[in-house]
């Protein structure tokens, strides 16, 4: 059984669609991350399960219990913010006591859980600092605490470490998710950050546009994108004009099943990982430059006037460089191609 | 490399602090010693007599006029501070109210004093409309002269001082503290009284001794709505110009004397309390 | 709630405004309050009360002496206090503390204070000094302090002048080109607040010129009154509108900057 369901909502502010039918299910102790670019209603959607803003239409269940007009305070959740959240004129320490004084826990009680959580998140020494003298990283954990504290029923998490430095944002990530799987927490977690989300979730919802565009596992999401948005939006791709043939696609020397999300679609979308090079005079292709990444090297190779983008093993290429003449080909481990439309190229986020 | 002033530094300072000095400080302590030299002999005579009779009076109705009105003030800017704050449209409002206070905080002195004679004085239109109304403004005992009625008067600029004081403070206010809050359970009740009330409070303080100073040396509109108040800025001028009597100048110092001393010592209390509320402030 | 906080607002409102209209309609109505009746509300209006006003000389003269003490606080305060405001940001910010505090004494030494002081020490020394009522510059640009100091102070941080000044440090400017090629043309919105807010003051201050006899606007204008009531009240209402405009411009120049006119905080 679900335990958070929203069915069919839909929100518009002004002239513009924050989400249109929007339907999630969150099952017991799952996190859900949903992640889309900036405007795509992902915020909306997790304020509209906070009680902040009222959906025009459709339900939001928490526990098989409709909760679409129960006001925030009554809802029994928990939310870490974007930062600023704690309130200034209270220590950490009473930042996490407060939620636990509205419950109106005795004092022994109160006493203990602010000690655990302090100890859970790793903050005891830092607990009686106040909010600013605190690092962007410490607050962040007195915020996780205190969300904690009233022991929700659902955790909110709105781009928490978006105002990080990247190594505590790492260190944080694998720390909320070690919390939460203690605490066994239903999580709702909202970023624009592909990598956060895949790292972290059991479940990512890609949004686009008020719509959730697919909802999955890091990897499959990953390794099967089910529309053109998703395949552009998380990861990089390369689209490979390809043909349909008897038994499948062709794409590049091989013929593969594929996946054509849309009747007019002839582009195979491929990650630079499931392409691999051999150096050959005749291959027809020749390498533009080259980006060293570590245990991979990534090379931008021009082939029939078009750009393509392939990973390869450092160790199996260890002086590959500009101008070295490579025949790219689709690796033999490769069974499922997804084909849009549109223009051939590679693109993505660039990752970081 | 480090040094503690260096020469550019001082060629602006000195001009400044001798500037300070010369303006400031000379007359300053000059009217000290005076005040403890009373007939050119060293006594604490003017300083007693300062305190007693009339003059007690006058300090003593200072304080309380600039407390009332720095209170009265004080919670009605902050009220209009929040009331606009928690209001988005239209849009046109907070824009007015915000260039109107800061023209109306600056508009003391003697045009104020006229504007509500012109209402409310006994020849004043609102009073006028008042009694058609049935309303006697005379009888019922209220006067721009008395203490009411200066309160009344001195709110106009009282209030719009507040409203800028507390206007960055309330601005400050985040709207994820109020949802962290409400998330947490927390009634929007409690959220003002256990988290922004408490912020809001250093700000509210250094308004109202910004208000209690503003009021107490407020001159001009008493001077005009009653130029025989007992309050101490009219009684400085009654001994500065009935400057016949020896003697009497000395108790002008004396009474200035305590007035910075009472402002001076005021200031430090605010500084204080300010300290003591937003030990989550400073480090 | 809702409903309460409109009813006070407009309470508020109202309480701002009447004192207005009345000077307004005593100023230009030349019908008493005790002959006003309903049907008599629009007979009467004119504005010769304040035309009559204008052509004084003794208001003239009282009117130049206030607009030149006007341009002369607003001139020493800018070059009394710019170059100090700004040193002590972008070479000694440990002396913030100590400037915040000095420019914040004025404040417990209001004008009817100082006046007793002054009398007792320069009346005696130099009385040649108390003369002239350009002699009034000086404690002007004083009381201004609190406000006209923090302006700048504002200004000088929110342009991050330090950054500015070691940007151009580092190109090889001096440190006066600094100040006045770099950091006044930045700062405009804040050297405006601060001429503002001294213009105010000289316009409005009362105790100082009233004790030491120097015909000012506002002295000029308490005398007035009494002679000439209607007139005197059209000349109070024109000065206020004269303070509100200025700060009015004040205030729109920072807003566009994205300030705030800001009242002197402990």
């Amino acid at each position: 059984m679900a335990d958070v369901r929203m069915t069919g909502v839909r929100k518009v502010f002004g002239s513009t669609v924050a989400l249109s039918d929007f339907t999630l299910e969150i099952q017991s102790g799952e996190l859900i991350c949903l992640l889309g670019p900036s405007g795509c209603g992902k915020t909306t959607a997790l304020r509209i399960l906070a009680g902040f803003e009222k959906p025009d239409a459709g339900t939001v269940e928490v526990g098989g219990e409709d909760i679409t007009t129960v006001p925030t305070p009554k809802r029994g959740f928990g939310m870490v913010f974007q930062e600023y959240s704690l309130f200034p004129n209270m220590t950490g320490r009473a930042n996490v006591d407060f939620a636990l004084k509205l419950r109106k826990a005795g004092a022994t009680e109160r006493k203990e859980t602010v000690d655990r959580l302090l100890a859970i998140t790793g903050l005891t020494e830092h607990a009686d600092k106040f909010p600013h003298q605190m690092s962007g990283g410490q607050r962040q954990r007195v915020a996780l605490a205190r969300a904690l504290a009233s022991q929700p029923r659902l955790l909110l998490l709105d781009e928490p470490l978006s105002a990080l430095d990247a190594q505590v944002r790492d260190s944080l990530r694998e720390e909320i998710r070690r919390v939460q799987r203690e605490v066994g927490v239903t999580t709702l977690f909202v970023t624009h950050d592909q990598h956060e989300a895949l790292a972290i979730a059991d479940r990512v919802g890609v949004m686009s546009q008020g719509v959730l565009e697919q909802l999955d596992p890091p990897r499959a999401l990953y390794e099967s994108p089910a529309t053109a948005f998703v395949a552009g939006f998380v990861g990089t791709v390369n689209r490979i004009p390809s043909e349909r043939v008897d038994g499948g696609w062709r794409v590049l020397n091989r013929v593969v099943p594929g996946r054509p999300a849309s009747e007019g679609a002839s582009l195979a979308v491929v990650r630079p990982e499931q392409l691999a090079v051999d150096l050959d005079p005749e291959g027809g292709g020749s390498v533009r430059e080259t980006t060293f990444l570590g245990p991979l090297t990534r090379a931008i190779v021009e082939r029939d006037g078009q750009t393509l983008i392939v990973d390869v093993l450092t160790s199996e290429f260890p002086t590959l460089s500009a101008g070295a003449p490579v025949r790219v080909r689709l690796r033999d481990d490769v069974d499922d191609v997804l084909l849009i439309e549109g223009r051939a190229a590679a693109n993505g986020p660039a990752t970081g | 490399m480090r040094r503690r002033f260096d020469t550019a530094t001082l060629v602006v300072a000195v001009p400044f602090l001798a500037f300070v000095g010369l303006f400031l400080f000379v007359p300053t302590i000059g009217l000290a010693v005076k005040a403890f030299t009373p007939g050119g002999t060293l006594g604490l005579s003017a300083m007693q007599r300062a305190l007693e009779g009339s003059y007690r009076t006058a300090f003593v109705n200072s304080i309380s006029l600039s407390l009332t009105s720095a209170l009265i003030g004080g919670v009605i800017g902050l009220l209009v501070a929040l009331s606009l704050h928690s209001l988005s449209r239209p849009r046109w409002l907070r824009s007015t109210v915000d260039s109107w206070f800061a023209v109306a905080a600056q508009l003391g002195g003697i045009p104020l004093a006229f504007a509500f004679i012109a209402a409310l004085g006994t020849q004043g239109i609102i009073t006028k409309v008042l009694g058609l109304a049935g309303v006697s403004v005379t009888e019922s005992g209220f006067s721009l002269s008395e203490f009411w009625g200066l309160v009344l008067v001195y709110l106009y600029f009282q209030i719009p001082l507040m409203f800028l004081v507390m206007m960055p403070a309330v601005g400050g206010l985040r709207q994820t503290w109020s949802e962290a809050a409400s998330i947490m359970g927390a009634s929007s009740a409690r959220y003002w009284r256990s988290v922004a009330l408490p912020l809001l409070i250093p700000a509210f303080l250094g308004g109202l001794l910004l208000l209690f100073v503003n009021a107490f040396a407020a001159y001009a509109t008493a001077y005009v709505l009653n130029p025989g108040a007992q309050i101490v800025p009219l009684q400085i001028r009654f001994l500065l110009q009935g400057n016949v009597i020896t003697g009497e100048q000395d108790l002008a110092y004396a009474i200035v004397l305590w007035t910075i001393t009472l402002l001076l010592a005021s200031l430090i209390l605010v500084a204080l309390l300010q300290r003591r509320t937003a030990k989550w402030a400073s480090a | 709630m809702r409903v309460l906080r409109n009813i006070f607002l407009a309470a508020v409102a109202l309480y701002f405004l009447v004192p207005l209209l009345a000077m307004a309609r005593f100023a230009f109505q030349s019908v008493p309050v005790v002959l006003l009746t309903p049907d008599k509300l629009l007979q009467g209006w004119s504005i010769s009360g304040l035309l009559d006003v204008f052509a004084n000389p003794e208001f003239q003269k009282a009117a130049i002496t206030s607009l030149q003490l006007m341009v002369l606080s607003i001139l020493v305060t800018l070059v009394l206090l710019l170059p100090v405001a700004a040193l002590v940001e972008i070479r000694a910010p440990r002396m913030r503390t100590l400037m915040a505090g000095i420019t914040l004494l004025p404040w417990v030494v209001p004008p009817i204070a100082l006046v007793v002081g002054v009398a007792a020490t320069f009346r005696n020394t130099v009385p040649w000094f108390l003369a002239s009522p350009y002699s009034l510059v000086p404690f002007y640009v004083l009381w201004a302090l609190p406000f006209s100091y923090r302006a700048l102070d504002a200004g000088l941080r929110a342009i991050g002048a330090r950054t500015l000044y070691e940007a151009a440090r580092v190109m090889g400017a001096s440190t006066f080109t600094i100040i006045v090629r770099v950091l006044v043309p930045n700062m405009v919105g804040a050297i405006i607040a601060a001429s503002v807010l001294t213009a105010a003051l000289v316009l409005g201050e009362f105790a100082f010129a009233a004790l030491l006899l120097k015909e000012t606007l506002p002295t000029f204008m308490a005398e007035f009154q009494r002679s000439e009531p209607r007139a005197g009240m059209a000349l109070a209402l024109a000065v206020m509108l004269l303070t509100a405009f200025i700060i009015w411009i004040g205030v729109r120049v920072l807003r566009r900057r994205g300030m705030e006119l800001q009242a002197a905080g402990v």
